[in-house]
């Protein structure tokens, strides 16, 4: 019985383990942006508030999903740093005058419209989002 | 900027900031387009306490000693902020912040005021009101949330008592290697008000330098000004009525005036892997008269549990030389000399609770013990002769952060 209940136990716990890894987060742009291709190094820059532009001088507007789990996974493999990092540094760079910050879409089709109709625009979806109205320039983690 | 008075500067910046909003009309449910304005937000109400009756904890040059007790106004503050997007590379950035200033006045006053251009990727010019970044954390020195304490360790951040530069920098950033290098040139002017006198800093120029490389950061800053500060309170009157005609008379020329010079500079290292945050820095200010040549440190370690973390801080602040080095004898002029030197050195423990997105409970208790021959970060509540240095202080404090 102890055996058996290990054994569901470990089978629960695979299942969840292999679930979050599924789980995947891509950097999108819209299907029509000139935008072709992203390194991860750049998402990161942008996504630190770094740059604000990539080389050839495209100047890139930023989607956030609201608050949750997607985009918790998404900051924290791209820049490595949990929620409450992300929210502490964030808040440095908007109130200090460094950065603005990403535009939050109120949900996941909010945020695919805004980038289906602005060729600038680049946000991150969870792979199972992505239609054919954007594309898909980057696979995290 | 500086030329107008401040309650019709923050009336102009509200109108920016509504006007800001007005033009770019909110979005409809389900817009294509969203708004090309920000508007947000961040507030601290914190309280107080300390375990001797006869002294305020006071934020020098930030805040003004205390009425109440507990005190409510060293750290409660509430920042609004606006920008917009502009289509020419650049925005428009307002913030309005509201707090009691050195003056006892609880009034509005505009911290940020600026028109961002970026002028290639990675670099950008800001002209306008910023804030003056002299030390590792200067810039965010209000915004309490980002920080893991309920304020930045007074032992280096009341060596500049200057927020505002008016003027220009430049922000260059770039990558080399694993490397993010960011450059950080600035020019400008800033001014404090307080009560019967003025502080100014003038041609005031510097650069910083951040080096960022995975969990660590290292911040390098040198500012250089000319400083000026008039006292005409009724304390100062009286030692300055009784120098005059003295062998001493020489002082008068390091107490008030307008040919003082400045230099501040600082190193700081930061370390956060998600689950312990090292912060360190040393800073030192040095000038030629009217305020000490002091220099400051902390060195800060904190775990997180989840949403708790309890930190660990050091902190001393050392005098290297009085505002004056003329000997003038008399009791007076000491305890005028050592109402003027903040040098003290601290030891605290606390605990930062992230109760939910966007707010922060956090408490923290410091042992403080001034210098012999300083007031460190307290202020007599009636006596001014009472002894503060030597005296072990413990100073409490609760606050709540928010950010929207």
């Amino acid at each position: 019985m102890t055996r058996a209940l290990i054994f569901l136990f470990v089978g629960l716990l695979a299942g969840v383990t292999a679930g979050a890894a599924l789980a995947q987060v891509v950097v999108v742009a819209g299907a029509r942006s000139p935008v072709e291709s992203l390194s991860r190094e750049q998402a990161e820059q942008l996504y630190l508030g770094r740059l604000r532009h990539l080389a050839d001088g495209t100047a890139v507007t930023l989607v956030d999903l609201p608050p949750g789990p997607t985009r918790d996974l998404f900051y924290q493999a791209l820049t490595g740093r949990n929620p409450a990092q992300t929210r502490a540094y964030w808040s440095r760079m908007v109130f200090t005058g460094r950065a603005l910050p990403p535009k939050e879409a109120r949900g996941i089709e909010e945020a695919i419209s805004w980038i289906d109709a602005n060729p600038s625009f680049v946000g991150y979806l969870p792979e199972s989002e992505a239609d054919e109205r954007v594309r898909v320039l980057l696979r995290l983690p | 900027m500086t030329a107008t008075s401040p309650p019709r500067l923050v009336g102009l910046a509200l109108k920016a900031l509504a006007a800001l909003s007005l033009a770019a009309p909110a979005p409809m449910v389900a817009s294509a387009e969203p708004s090309a304005f920000d508007f947000s937000g961040f507030a601290t109400l914190g309280a107080v306490k300390t375990d001797r009756k006869d002294v305020w904890f006071t934020r020098y040059g930030v805040n003004f000693p205390g009425k109440s007790d507990p005190d409510l106004t060293p750290d409660s503050v509430l920042g609004l902020q606006g920008s917009l997007r502009l289509p020419w590379q650049n925005d428009l950035t307002v913030q309005v912040l509201t707090r009691e200033d050195g003056s006892d006045r609880i009034q509005p006053r505009v911290t940020l005021a600026f028109l961002r251009q970026t002028l290639a990727p990675g670099l950008s010019l800001r002209a306008g009101r910023l804030r003056a970044p002299f030390f590792m954390l200067s810039e965010s020195l209000h915004v309490n949330y980002a920080h893991p304490w309920v304020r930045p360790p007074v032992e280096v951040y009341s060596l500049n008592p200057f927020n505002d530069l008016d003027g220009v920098d430049l922000i260059y950033h770039r990558r080399v290697g694993e490397l993010d290098v960011e450059i950080h040139p600035y020019f400008g002017r800033s001014r404090i008000p307080f009560p019967e006198g003025r502080a100014r800093l003038n041609r005031t120029w510097g650069l910083n330098l951040v080096f960022a490389h995975g969990d660590w950061s290292l911040h390098l800053g040198h500012g250089d000004g000319r400083f000026s500060l008039i006292r005409g309170d009724a304390q100062t009157q009286a030692l300055i009525g009784g120098l005059a005609g003295t062998p001493f008379n020489a002082a008068l020329a390091d107490i008030s005036g307008t040919e003082g010079k400045t230099r501040f500079d600082s190193i700081g290292l930061q370390w956060d892997d998600g689950r312990w945050q090292v912060i360190g820095e040393y800073a030192r200010r040095t000038t030629n008269r009217y305020v000490t040549s002091s220099e400051g440190w902390y060195l800060s370690l904190g775990r997180r549990f989840g949403a708790v973390t309890p930190y660990a801080v050091l902190a001393r602040q050392r005098l290297d030389q009085h505002l004056s080095t003329v000997p003038v004898p008399g009791e007076f002029w000491q305890l005028f000399l050592r109402s003027r030197n903040n040098a003290q050195r601290s030891a605290t423990i606390g605990l930062r609770w992230d109760l939910a997105r966007n707010a922060a409970l956090k408490t923290e208790l410091t042992r403080a013990r001034p210098d012999h021959d300083s007031w460190g970060s307290y202020f007599p509540r009636s006596d001014p002769r009472v002894q503060i240095g030597g005296r072990a202080i413990h100073t409490w404090s609760v606050s709540v952060d928010v950010t929207f």
